[in-house]
């Protein structure tokens, strides 16, 4: 938690009377490092235990909901989620909730991290109130993992299908002993060539296991399955689209009072990470293939829906604007249609950056007492596939206009990093406060998430740059005036 | 600016109204500026603020090198992303005045913390310089004539002519961009020079003309009119102290300036070029101190003696020029400067240069096309200037002679020819409007004014004519009539209506299209447009390792390095023949012979540009002819251009096509699987017009990677060598299934087995 108190330590000094309580949201990156020896207190154990794993998009999303009982003597609010080190990191979005009761809101979570040598790391799930012995609850963890599918074979031709396999483990990791389980899969279709078969004496039922059901797999139940038992499995389906991964999306949001206007500009980097070409690309195959337009592992074109009242679009990349976009305004929304330069074929990449401009007043509510501004806007825009995408690293960075003071932010996104800066552009003399939010692993689902920031704007700041402005001309036309008037001829010029 | 507008002020005889005018004519000079601006913008409003064509693409790949890496590794930038595996000394083998110059706005800018792109910088550059072009232009012409209107009028010209429009349009980013402005308020100071004999304006010339130098090789034109225009001066017995303070402060200083930058160094004192600037500057001194001496020893006699040793000298002087030429000491002329005077030079010796489609000879109409009404009115405004022959007209006549010349020889030097066309037609135009708009009405002056002329007219009419003839009776004829005044203004008003209507159209036609992006039309009348090259690069740029090695054909490789960001062979800056022979020869050679050559270059990717599906017709193919002459001129032995050619001489594709055509890497790479996209036998070539064979070449050695919506651009990948050792022919027929080809064993008749 090192860089929470700092950031509100220069908000305090920004703003004099700033109340640190405030709701800020709290980075997830604290990673307090314990000793590889570390092990978690046995003290829950899970009573029972399902896991949904729905593949339906291009990343898997995983729903474990768990009844777990305190076994120790004392009340328990700690509770840990045991993660592989290489899979830690590229999971996104860990919410828990009380399955009972989820209007109440996430749970606090944070990571723990062992020192260098450990091959586990976990998730620490605060309680909010502590677990009294013998007592239940009901605990609703959900989470994706990026990066997760490979494809099998990695190569196939262009207008193949394309197969994706899943590796996980048919036992739920868990830190704590686990009596009874079971792990239900989503297919995206019945079409699931190779699965892992488990010897039915594992399965508690003495039933074949995996159970088909359509194209819904169960593994399990399996019953007292010990603390870190792992049993690999891996599944491979059909997938025949492509698997979009943004590796870095930039995303500013601009305000301006004067311009009544809020400019949103997204830099995306992405990549296919769907099978590659067995051969090149064909350009004859594309075209005869593309009249009866069937399922293909190349990203062909994003559909961007801005909120209405959105104008002013623009799509360009590295050397310049790229003519194959649409603009539809509507009235739910103004769907921005865009299409790659070419069709981005697993293993390509594509970089891009959109733009638009909306009314502020829409985003922008002054409060009735003193010079605050609420900002709501949402944390992510970005284009709408039914595959989904997933982002790797998100950097938002919302510029509020100079002289904006008492920055403070509120958002559900889990964030690893937030602090605000000082941006210098269009003649700026002290530069606009930028609040600047950085999040990893972070999937489309969030796209409804809204990012609320407050800030202190008097009106006196909003005049600083016309007056700036003026004397500045003035004192370049008075310095033109005084260098014309000096007299450089060196003789007595002879005016005839 | 100030000074010149009080000096030109000084033309006007009025005081009153004096202020008010100077106001106009700076309001009047603006507007001028903004005309000149907008009419290069048509561009950035059709299409997109983008780099045109080819060499701006370098430019702009420069400048941002300057502006990330900052002015000394710019100044000692080795390239190792082009001429692979060469490289080039790229700091010190280009004119840095353009990159810096941005550079510099691009600094400003970012000092008043205004965030302008620097790609916005490089696009809107040349129309910015062309509005300072059409005020260097009004202060050259103020210089030339008394009447105010003229210069007004010539920037005017200046600021709407396509043969300026055709280099400075918005993206096209090149060295002319600034160069015409610079050429221009040279030529200015340099008359402000002659004219005052001041030491001020001469270092000012120098200053202006190292900052020419620095921005493009077309200095050498005025290295070498100044000079003459000194030596005409000479000639025509008109030396003066001014002529002297003023050349020799512009040589000493310019000739310094110019030997600041790398790629110029020592060429001012060693060059053929630049010799004429310093032997006008030697005669300068013979011609100065005989001056001195005849003032102090007058004697006629002495006198001619003295100007006998002159010519002497002149003639050791050039006679030693020739020996230091001819053993080597000063480089003799470069083949661009033969080209100038024998237009067939280039075609024989030197086909890359003849290769250029900007240094063909001018056609004709293109003097219309790019000057419209002032190709006739030049000619009238040069003869003006033989009326009066003051030094700076004589400037004028030398001026157009030359670049008259030049500018038939070839194209690109229209660009120099074109001021001097609108200082001379503003000449001769603002004389018509004087005499027609200003002669007042003659009451009773012409009885004061004109009286012993017409008087003497009137006597001698009366001796001849008969009383009560009208015209003598009546003095409000000819000029003073209202009748006149008023066709003949009006007849010059639609003429300049027409020049207006004529610059535009010619602008927004023929010289506004990025040459990158491809405009068409959809059957509902919306613009479509055809971006292939920039589909491809950016394949390039984001799909292949950041070092992969692209071989094109040198029109490409400014543009692959400044959009696809790879390592090219060639490019553009064409300075090593052999380089490009050998690209030339792996395109025209069969598989067999270009894969060795590929494979040495380390090629990575081949990209050919292809237009026979849309009908484009500035492809290879097309190119293919050039790429075989410059290829033959390094190996007549393996490469022969009567191979490309049917027996009858044609230069066919289709099935006619010659077997060397058919089987160079060129021809199977443009039309590779290009069948396939038609029914059998159907595949035509909408270029050429020419119906393709049914069986589409084949390639072993290379393998399709990418290929454009429209095929302008086809991109192939290289080959690794085959893993069992084999060459790619027998791999690709195996891999076909395709036995192994033995002598086919002749079986006997089949006999039915009987067991």
């Amino acid at each position: 938690m090192r860089s929470l108190p700092l950031f509100s330590s220069c908000l305090a000094a920004l703003s004099g009377f700033a109340c640190a309580e405030l709701n800020l949201s709290q980075p997830l990156l604290s990673r307090q490092v314990l000793p590889s020896t570390f092990t978690p207190p046995r003290v829950f154990k899970n009573v029972n235990l399902v896991r949904n794993t729905n593949l339906d998009k291009a990343y898997p999303r995983e729903t474990i909901n768990v009844i777990i009982e305190n076994i120790d003597s004392k009340s328990q609010s700690e509770y840990y989620l045991p993660f592989e080190t290489s899979l830690l990191s590229r999971v996104g979005g860990l919410e828990v909730k009380d399955k009972k009761d989820a209007d109440k809101g996430a749970f606090k979570v944070e990571v723990v991290g062992l020192d260098a040598q450990s091959s586990t790391e976990f998730y620490l799930i605060h309680l909010p109130t502590p677990l009294a012995p013998k007592q239940q609850q009901t605990l609703s963890i959900s989470y994706s993992v990026l990066s997760a599918l490979a494809p099998v074979p990695a190569k196939i031709a262009q207008s193949e299908k394309q197969y994706i396999q899943y590796t996980f483990s048919a036992y739920t990791p868990s830190a704590y002993v686990t009596e009874k389980q079971k792990t239900k899969l989503k297919f995206p279709s019945s079409d699931v060539p190779d699965y892992t078969t488990l010897p039915a004496d594992l399965n508690a039922e003495k039933k074949a296991d995996p159970q088909k059901q359509g194209s819904t797999f169960t593994y399990g139940p399996y019953s007292h399955v010990p603390a870190g038992a792992e049993q690999a499995v891996s599944v491979r389906y059909e997938f025949t689209k492509p698997l979009t991964h943004a590796t870095l999306l930039e995303r500013d949001i601009e305000v301006s009072h004067w311009g009544g206007n809020l400019a949103t500009e997204e830099r995306y980097w992405l990549t296919n990470q769907g099978a590659e070409l067995k051969n090149h690309f064909s350009r004859v195959e594309w075209q005869k293939t593309q009249y009866l337009n069937p399922p293909s592992s190349a990203l062909k074109g994003l559909n961007l829906p801005l909120h209405p009242g959105s104008m002013d679009p623009y799509f360009t990349d590295d050397i310049g604007n790229v003519s194959t976009s649409r603009f539809r305004p509507g009235k739910k929304e103004n769907l921005l249609e865009l299409k790659p330069r070419y069709p981005v074929f697993g293993g390509w990449k594509y970089s891009f950056r959109v733009g638009w401009n909306a009314d502020l007043s829409t985003y922008l509510r002054k409060l009735s007492t003193g010079d605050t501004y609420v900002l709501k806007v949402p944390f992510l825009e970005g284009p709408r596939l039914a595959e989904g995408i997933q982002y790797s690293k998100v950097h938002l960075r919302v510029i509020l206009p100079e002289g904006a003071t008492n920055v403070k932010y509120s958002t559900t996104v889990p964030l690893v990093d937030g602090k605000t800066t000082v941006h210098h552009t269009f003649m700026d003399t002290l530069g606009r406060s930028a609040l600047e939010l950085h999040a990893i692993n972070i999937m489309d689902e969030f796209r409804e998430r809204d990012l609320i920031v407050t800030y202190d704007y008097s009106w006196t700041a909003g005049y600083r740059k016309p007056i700036v402005i003026t004397l500045g001309m003035f004192a370049v036309f008075a310095a033109i005036w005084v260098l014309g008037s000096i007299d450089t001829s060196i003789g007595k010029s002879k005016k005839a | 600016m100030a000074a010149a507008e009080s000096e030109t002020d000084k033309f006007i005889k009025q005081v009153s109204g004096r202020n008010t005018r100077g106001l106009l004519r700076v309001i009047i000079l603006c507007l001028i500026a903004g005309a000149a601006v907008a009419s290069r913008l048509f561009s950035v409003i059709r299409f997109e603020s983008i780099i045109h064509e080819f060499d701006p693409w370098f430019n702009f790949r420069a400048t941002k090198y300057l502006v990330q890496n900052g002015f000394y590794s710019f100044w000692d930038w080795f390239d190792d992303r082009t001429w692979h595996p060469l490289g080039r000394v790229t700091g010190g083998t280009l004119y840095p005045g353009l990159m810096v110059t941005s550079g510099a706005i691009y600094h400003l800018l970012r000092f008043l913390t205004l965030p302008v792109d620097i790609r916005n910088i490089c696009v809107l550059l040349a129309p910015g310089f062309s509005g300072l072009t059409a005020l260097a232009t009004y202060l050259l012409t103020s210089e030339m004539v008394t009447s105010p209107s003229a210069g007004l009028l010539a920037a005017a010209f200046m600021g709407i002519t396509p043969g300026y429009i055709s280099r400075s349009v918005a993206g096209s980013y090149d060295n002319e961009a600034i160069a015409i402005f610079l050429l221009v308020f040279t030529f200015f100071l340099w008359i402000k020079a002659v004219k005052n004999g001041s030491m001020f304006w001469g270092a000012l010339t120098a200053l202006f003309y190292g900052y020419m130098v620095s921005a493009w090789g077309g200095y050498v034109f005025i290295t070498n009119l100044l000079p003459l225009h000194a030596f005409v001066l000479i000639c025509m017995g008109r030396y003066s102290p001014r002529l002297y303070v003023s050349y020799t402060s512009w040589y000493a200083l310019g000739t310094l300036a110019s030997m600041q930058i790398p790629f110029v160094g020592f060429l001012p004192i060693r060059s053929s070029e630049h010799m004429s600037a310093l032997g006008v500057f030697g005669l300068l001194q013979l011609v100065g101190g005989v001056e001195w001496i005849r003032t102090q020893i007058p004697s006629k006699q002495f006198q001619t003696l003295l100007r006998a040793l002159v010519l002497f000298i002149f003639v050791v002087a050039l006679g030693g020029l020739v020996l230091l030429t001819v053993s080597g000491v000063i480089a003799p002329w470069t083949g661009r400067f033969y080209s100038l005077w024998d237009t067939g030079y280039a075609k024989i010796h030197i086909p890359i240069i003849a290769s250029v489609s900007e240094h063909q000879p001018t056609a004709w109409p293109a003097f219309f096309f790019d000057l419209s009404m002032m190709i006739w009115l030049f000619p009238a405004g040069v003869y003006m200037c033989f009326r009066k022959l003051t030094d700076e007209q004589v400037f004028i006549v030398i001026y157009a002679v030359l670049a008259s010349y030049f500018a038939g020889v070839m194209v690109r030097l229209m660009l120099t020819l074109t001021p001097i066309v609108c200082v001379a037609s503003a000449m001769a135009f603002s004389q018509i409007l004087d005499t027609y708009l200003n002669a007042k009405t003659p009451k009773a002056e012409p009885a004061k004014e004109n009286g012993d002329s017409k008087d003497a007219a009137k006597v001698a009419a009366a001796a001849v004519l008969p009383e009560g003839l009208r015209s003598t009776r009546q003095p409000l004829i000819g000029v003073y009539s209202y009748a006149s005044k008023l066709t003949v203004m009006g007849a010059s008003v639609v003429y300049l209506l027409l020049f207006v209507l004529h610059c535009t159209w010619v602008t927004s036609n023929a010289y506004s299209s990025p040459s990158v992006v491809l405009a068409s039309r959809l059957p509902d009348g919306s613009q479509h447009i055809i971006d292939d090259y920039r589909e491809a690069y950016y394949w390039l740029r984001q799909n292949t390792p950041d070092n992969a090695k692209i071989m094109s054909w040198w029109d490409y490789g400014y543009q692959i390095g400044g959009m696809a960001d790879r390592p090219t062979l060639v490019d553009n800056n064409t300075w090593n023949n052999t380089h490009i022979a050998t690209v030339g020869k792996a395109m025209s050679s069969r598989e067999e012979v270009s894969y060795p050559i590929m494979r040495q270059h380390e090629v990575d990717y081949v990209l050919v540009v292809f237009g026979g599906l849309l009908g484009y017709s500035g492809d290879d193919i097309n190119k293919f002819l050039w790429m075989v002459r410059i290829a033959e001129g390094i190996w007549p032995e393996e490469v022969k251009e009567r191979n490309f050619f049917t027996p009858r001489g044609e230069y066919r594709v289709d099935e006619e096509a010659t077997p060397t055509m058919k089987n160079s890497l060129m021809y199977k790479m443009s039309y590779y699987n290009y069948h396939s996209l038609f029914p059998a036998g159907q595949a035509t070539d909408r270029v050429r017009n020419a119906r393709l064979p049914a069986q589409g070449p084949e390639l072993s050695t290379i393998e399709e990677a990418f290929t454009s919506e429209n095929w302008i651009i086809r991109i192939y990948k290289v080959k690794e060598p085959d893993n069992f050792g084999r060459d790619h022919q027998s791999a690709t027929s195996f891999d076909k299934g395709h036995k192994k080809k033995k002598a086919p064993k002749r079986k006997g008749p089949r006999v039915l087995r009987v067991e």
